[in-house]
């Protein structure tokens, strides 16, 4: 986030959310929205789905899963067409407006209401009231970047933040929402394949010295491989051994059958984590890890607030921390520097390593504090909640890089590519057709935690969720005979699941939605692994389905089908034997 | 003294589950059915959860064939070790507060995966109606008034509605009285 979250509830007029189910998924930062809205804060959502941030907007601009580059550039169209932008702020801070301002020429509110369904006049006022706020925040998370051309929908509404003077100020700002306690952490210290700690790229000679006096070895000057980019890596023999740790991609990467095809094909796979996840039920080798509750450490929360974590209780069995894995492993392999006796002294490495970023976030000031937003280069800097402030940015020019954003549902004409200098185009990978009418969206519930690893385990959650559910829309239902609570079967290109049919508004007509926290209905098995061609994020977000009834003995028989290929039977041996083994 | 009873403000209302699961929790607790007593329920004009009224009149107190459903204490409350499990009181009741719940005998696992409920039969499950009962046997009140995020949920105990009765009849003669003064003027 640019911003930080308590600005949302304090600061912000209006609060524009995007691709992002934020009561369910992130239901503290939907705190500070009500919050705002009881403050009288106006509230424009867009999301293809009735969610509930949508049921409290002022606007909601009900945009079909797929085309927020359209919604944008015509919010950017209106923006420009009304002369509602910041001029001082564009002339002093950015660069490539009139790119843009051409780019989004062609994205009327009538050719992007014809294109959407979205009326006309919801685009006019939508655009008006983010434009003349005077602190409007963006707030967007996957429904955003999980597309083909993820990067270029966040460059569109970085665009829109820019022109109207939107960055660099209490409550304002570009704000996405991170998935997970810590990814942002885990960013922050290099678990990228392009970047070292503190986003120090890998290819600079420079960087690489920095890490490499303190370590003491000769490091990669390569990118690396992007996830998403795996499974084909295995195929081609680029990679014969995966070492797997807090991820479950057997539930969690697109393409799910694709994943495992190429897993059957590593000579090596070694799964750490705290369950026997479906991934670990496939590995050759799997190492116990601890829990949050069970180790030391620091998070940094999506606000790039760095917070410590103290352990509660101590690990169960073999189970140790990832840090005291790693370390172990490094020895074996005959590493001897990796030699830590607390995550303080990983700590002060990164301090001494990254000081622009981490050099005043100290453990004594983490203790007093509640958490330090980075960059925080020295100890008594008090950190830096706002980025940007003054309208000053991180590239070379110091300026706000604008850049053209072009979409076609089909395909963005080459020709008009070419007429803009460095543009970003989007374009679906896969369109219904008369074999796979619908249009397959994904998401998460607010009880189940991702691959419901954890969250399954705990029966009142359990009990709260029980059962995959398939939202329809009750027209679509009515058109095929079904009835809420009747079995579903979905099938794309690339797989089948089976679940019980939710008949509700939630999801406009010719759309489904379903999520990935059951085995037993895993529609990860049926998204698309075409991926964004500058972060290699997935297309999860969309794709083409068919939407059939089935009775519930053909759902029995998926059901028994999907409980052998997840290898569930094999938890329950495991968990016999072990206890046997401890009597 | 009027029914205390909980209800929620849709506007405030996230969805977030938290007081089903801190009633689920409540009630196992207290050696109760665990399943939750309110039910959080999406349509296009809000989202809340909706739990028992505690009607004066109760009419599933009214239908009950055993009397397991008493009003005491400024609320309906169900005895579940009497219940039969007929269902009459899901029936009549306005707001669908009221659920069907089993117990499995514990000495037989809870069937894996997922099967329609009419399926998931097993011998010797008790099944018994199950609803709000403000939390009666825990001793700081409803639990989902207390974990709400956005205290979008509140108790509102009888004696408050006789209070608030009498507030509004208060201002309705002021309300009354500078009309009349306006027109006076």
């Amino acid at each position: 986030m640019t911003n930080s979250i308590p600005e949302i509830g304090k600061n912000t007029e209006v609060i524009f959310v995007i691709g992002s189910n934020t009561a369910e998924c992130h239901p503290l930062v939907a705190r500070q929205i009500i919050k705002a809205r009881e403050r009288g804060a106006r509230l424009i959502v867009a999301d293809p789905r009735l969610t509930e941030m949508a049921n409290k907007a002022d606007i909601w601009l009900r945009v079909p899963a797929g085309y927020n580059i359209p919604l944008i550039n015509c919010l950017l169209h209106v923006i420009i067409k009304e002369g509602l932008f910041d001029s001082a702020f564009i002339k002093e801070h950015t660069e490539g407006f009139d790119d843009v301002k051409q780019a989004v020429e062609e994205f009327t509110p009538a050719c992007v209401a014809g294109l959407t369904g979205i009326p006309e006049q919801d685009l006019i006022e939508a655009a008006r009231l983010y434009a003349r706020a005077g602190a409007a925040s963006i707030i967007y998370c996957m429904g955003v970047t999980q597309f083909s051309f993820g990067t270029a929908t966040v460059v569109a509404l970085s665009n829109l933040a820019a022109i109207t003077g939107n960055l660099g100020r209490p409550g304002t700002g570009v704000n996405p929402l991170r998935g997970q306690n810590n990814v942002q952490g885990a960013c922050d210290m290099g678990c990228l394949p392009n970047s070292l700690p503190g986003y120090l790229n890998v290819t600079d000679q420079k960087n690489r010295a920095r890490f490499e006096k303190e370590w003491g070895v000769k490091l990669p000057a390569k990118v690396g491989i992007k996830i998403s980019e795996v499974p084909d890596a295995i195929l081609d023999g680029c990679i014969r051994a995966l070492y797997v740790f807090g991820e479950n991609p057997v539930m969690s990467d697109p393409d799910s059958n694709h994943f495992r095809h190429a897993v059957e094909h590593l000579d090596l796979l070694v799964v750490q984590d705290i369950f026997l996840t479906e991934t670990a039920r496939l590995a050759d080798v799997v190492l116990p890890a601890a829990c949050w509750g069970e180790k030391d450490g620091t998070f940094s929360n999506t606000e790039r607030r760095v917070q410590r974590v103290r352990k509660a209780v101590d690990p169960p069995g073999e189970a140790l921390p990832d840090w005291q894995v790693f370390s172990a492993l490094a020895r074996l392999l005959d590493y001897h520097k990796m030699n830590y006796l607390h995550p303080r002294e990983i700590w002060e490495e990164v301090r001494r390593l990254v000081p622009e970023k981490f050099g005043g976030i100290t453990y004594q000031r983490l203790d007093q504090e509640r958490g330090i937003n980075w960059p925080c280069p020295a100890e008594d800097h008090p950190g830096t909640p706002i980025l940007y402030q003054g309208g000053k940015f991180s590239t070379p020019s110091g300026k706000a890089v604008l850049r053209p954003v072009l979409f076609d549902p089909v395909q963005v004409p080459g020709e008009k590519a070419a007429s803009f200098k460095n543009p970003l185009t989007g374009s679906l990978s896969e369109l219904p057709d008369e074999t796979y009418p619908f249009v397959l969206t994904t998401g998460r519930r607010v009880y189940h935690y991702h691959t419901g690893t954890m969250t399954r385990r705990c029966e009142p959650l359990d009990q709260v969720g029980p059962k995959q559910l398939i939202e329809i829309n009750p027209v679509d239902a009515a058109r095929l005979g079904i009835a809420d609570g009747d079995f579903v079967k979905l099938s794309t290109r690339r797989g089948s699941i089976a679940a019980t049919a939710w008949v509700t508004e939630r999801v406009p007509e010719k759309t489904v939605f379903t999520t990935f926290h059951f085995w037993e209905a895993n529609v990860n098995e049926l998204t698309n692994h075409t991926t964004d061609p500058v972060s290699g994020i997935p297309e999860i977000k969309v794709a083409a389905v068919q939407v059939k009834k089935i009775s519930p003995a053909e759902a029995k028989q998926l059901y028994e089908e999907k409980k052998e290929k997840y290898l569930v039977d094999l938890t329950r041996e495991v968990a016999t034997k072990f206890s046997q083994g401890r009597r | 003294m009027l029914n205390s009873f909980v209800i929620a403000n849709p506007n405030r209302c996230l969805g977030c589950y938290t007081c089903v699961v801190a009633c689920s929790a409540a009630h196992r607790k207290s050696g109760l059915q665990a399943a939750p007593r309110l039910h959080i329920t999406y349509s296009p004009r809000g989202t809340m959860p909706v739990q028992c009224r505690h009607c004066e009149d109760a009419p599933c107190a009214v239908v009950c064939p055993v009397n397991a459903i008493e009003i005491r204490d400024g609320m309906v409350l169900v005895k579940e070790q009497a219940c039969i499990g007929c269902k009459m009181c899901a029936l009549v009741c306005p707001f669908g507060a009221i659920t069907m719940n089993g117990t499995f005998p514990p000495s037989i696992p809870k069937p894996a995966g997922q099967v329609q409920s009419l399926l998931a039969w097993l011998a010797g499950q008790k099944t018994v109606a199950i609803k709000c009962d403000l939390c009666c046997s825990s001793t700081d009140g409803p639990q989902c008034v207390k974990v709400c995020p956005t205290k979008a949920l509140q108790l509102i105990a009888g004696d408050q509605v006789e209070r608030l009765i009498k507030l509004k009849r208060i201002s309705s003669v002021a309300v009354v009285d500078s009309i009349l003064n306006e027109e006076g003027e």
